[in-house]
């Protein structure tokens, strides 16, 4: 028989098993990215799927604690004045006076879910209470699964205030409750004229924040005056504080969480003194708020590392359109 | 691709290959540079933005946006340049024995991580931020391009030019077994 020789010079053979070895690792290659994806594909399952763990429903404040954050010593506050690192309102110039049955008016946006608004309330309610009273105030704390978790702190939600210098309008519009499709269950819906504030004046304009961060709330406006977008102290000081060891601390001077919490009250009392024409004078002309009332229009915004211009932003003339929709 | 030295004996995978991870590359660059240019510049605002699933600032701004005190927008940057390196053609013709592995092992890390910052954005913060999204998605497409792409150099020899038909030898050519007689 002869040979059969093939052509040599035109092909390069191929070792079967070198062939079969690259083959190989192509099929792990793409099994890695299938891998992955089914990684990822877990953790969206297990995202949607999760049991959240409910935070409390919003019940009604223990009375020692309501008594502590609603008298806190004015020597305390004295003692503590416009703390370190505390933001002051920022100015809002030029806006037309916010007023409801010829009082002042302070309008609060927040939600029960948000520490930053956790936060928020423990001043609000001990600044708020020099001027009147709170009745029916609710605890609550903000939702589990934000960052930094389950601040305790009251709920304006049900709550009722009243005073003889000034008009304050919460409105909680969300709870701490997951909903079904997403995000955290309605509380309250705001007024129209409180949405137009909260839309017009949250906004970069006027907080000197990115545009980014329009609506964001707590959100606090002093009768077109002063405005708060943010929490005035970092939220940190209260993670993992009781609500009774808060209220506790408030009349230490020396306690971290009155430097932060005192510090803020005295600020956001001077902001409302300013709308109230410096009434009451037993509150607007001693103790720290005088000191407090000169801060108000130099500071640097009113949240954390924004640079407010000093002396705030005016409204545009002759605006009549929203901003985009807030929150 | 043979040679002298530290190289080593692989071929090179389908031509689109290094051409598609060039540009994948630079974009991860430039969405990298954005986000570091926004952790250094924005402001951590003390606010909740809204109770959405996509929100940016709580994921740039939570713990978990920095590493061993780096923030991850800059260990990113650096991944996506060194990527943008390994990528080259050049850097996939390359006879170095070490590129291949190398380039390897990066895209290797790079996925690991992306899935821990996924993880870490849907069961930690519960909040998702788009462009870290797409930068996970462009890691994840360079991870499958060169996980292929280094699967297909390496092994076996680079075939010959179109046209050429590979021969399968079934049987041993035959040794004259005596002459005749």
């Amino acid at each position: 028989m002869a040979s059969a020789k093939p052509p040599a010079s035109t092909v390069k053979p191929v070792p079967r098993g070198a062939a079969a070895a690259r083959s190989r690792n192509v099929a792990l290659a793409w099994i890695a990215g299938v891998v992955v994806l089914a990684v990822v594909a877990a953790f969206v399952v297990v995202y949607l799927t999760r049991s959240t763990p409910k935070a409390t429903h919003t019940t009604g404040a223990p009375s020692d604690v309501v008594q502590a954050v609603t008298h806190v010593p004015p020597a305390t506050l004295a003692a503590v004045g416009s703390g370190n690192g505390v933001h002051a309102p920022s100015p809002i110039k030029g806006a037309p006076a916010l007023t409801q049955g010829g009082l002042p008016q302070v309008v609060y946006v927040g939600a029960e879910y948000c520490p930053y608004c956790a936060a928020e309330r423990w001043a609000m309610v001990v600044a708020l209470s020099r001027f009147g009273t709170f009745s029916n105030l609710g605890v609550t704390e903000s939702a589990t699964n934000d960052t930094p978790p389950a601040i305790q702190t009251f709920s304006f939600y049900g709550s009722r205030y009243s005073s003889p210098y000034l008009a304050f309008t919460p409105d909680e519009i969300q709870s701490n409750q997951p909903s079904a499709s997403g995000g955290y269950t309605t509380l309250q819906s705001p007024t129209p004229l409180e949405t137009k504030l909260w839309r017009t004046y949250d906004t970069s304009t006027y907080t000197g924040l990115p545009a980014a961060d329009d609506g964001s709330i707590p959100f606090v406006d002093f009768a077109n005056r002063y405005l708060v977008a943010g929490a005035s102290y970092p939220v940190t000081t209260l993670s993992g504080v009781t609500r009774a060891n808060v209220a506790g601390s408030l009349a230490d001077p020396s306690s971290p969480i009155a430097q932060q919490v005192d510090a803020a009250a005295n600020l956001i009392t001077a902001a409302l003194c300013e709308v109230t024409g410096n009434q009451p004078a037993s509150v607007c002309t001693t103790g720290a708020v005088p000191k407090a009332e000169s801060v108000l229009g130099t500071s640097a915004g009113s949240s954390g590392g924004s640079s407010t211009p000093a002396g705030g932003a005016s409204p545009p003339a002759g605006s009549s359109t929203l901003p985009g929709s807030g929150g | 691709m043979t040679g002298g030295g530290p190289r080593s004996a692989s071929r090179l995978p389908m031509s689109w290959l290094p051409v598609a991870s060039v540009p994948l590359s630079l974009a991860g660059v430039g969405v990298s540079t954005y986000l570091t240019l926004a952790h250094y510049t924005t402001a951590s605002i003390l606010a909740c933005h809204g109770t959405g699933l996509v929100d940016c600032a709580a994921v740039t701004t939570s713990p978990q946006s920095m590493v061993f005190g780096i923030p991850v927008a800059v260990l990113g940057l650096g991944w996506f340049v060194a990527m943008s390196v390994l990528s080259l053609p050049a850097a996939w013709r390359s006879s170095w024995a070490w590129v291949a592995p190398a380039r390897l092992a990066l895209v290797v890390g790079g996925m690991g991580f992306v899935l821990y910052l996924v993880y870490a954005e849907l069961l930690v913060l519960h909040h998702i931020c788009l462009w870290c999204t797409s930068v996970h998605a462009l890691t994840f497409v360079l991870f499958m391009l060169v996980a292929v792409g280094t699967a297909q150099s390496s092994q076996g020899l680079r075939p010959e030019p179109a046209g050429c038909q590979p021969v399968r030898q079934t049987r041993r050519p035959a040794r004259p077994s005596a002459r005749p007689r």
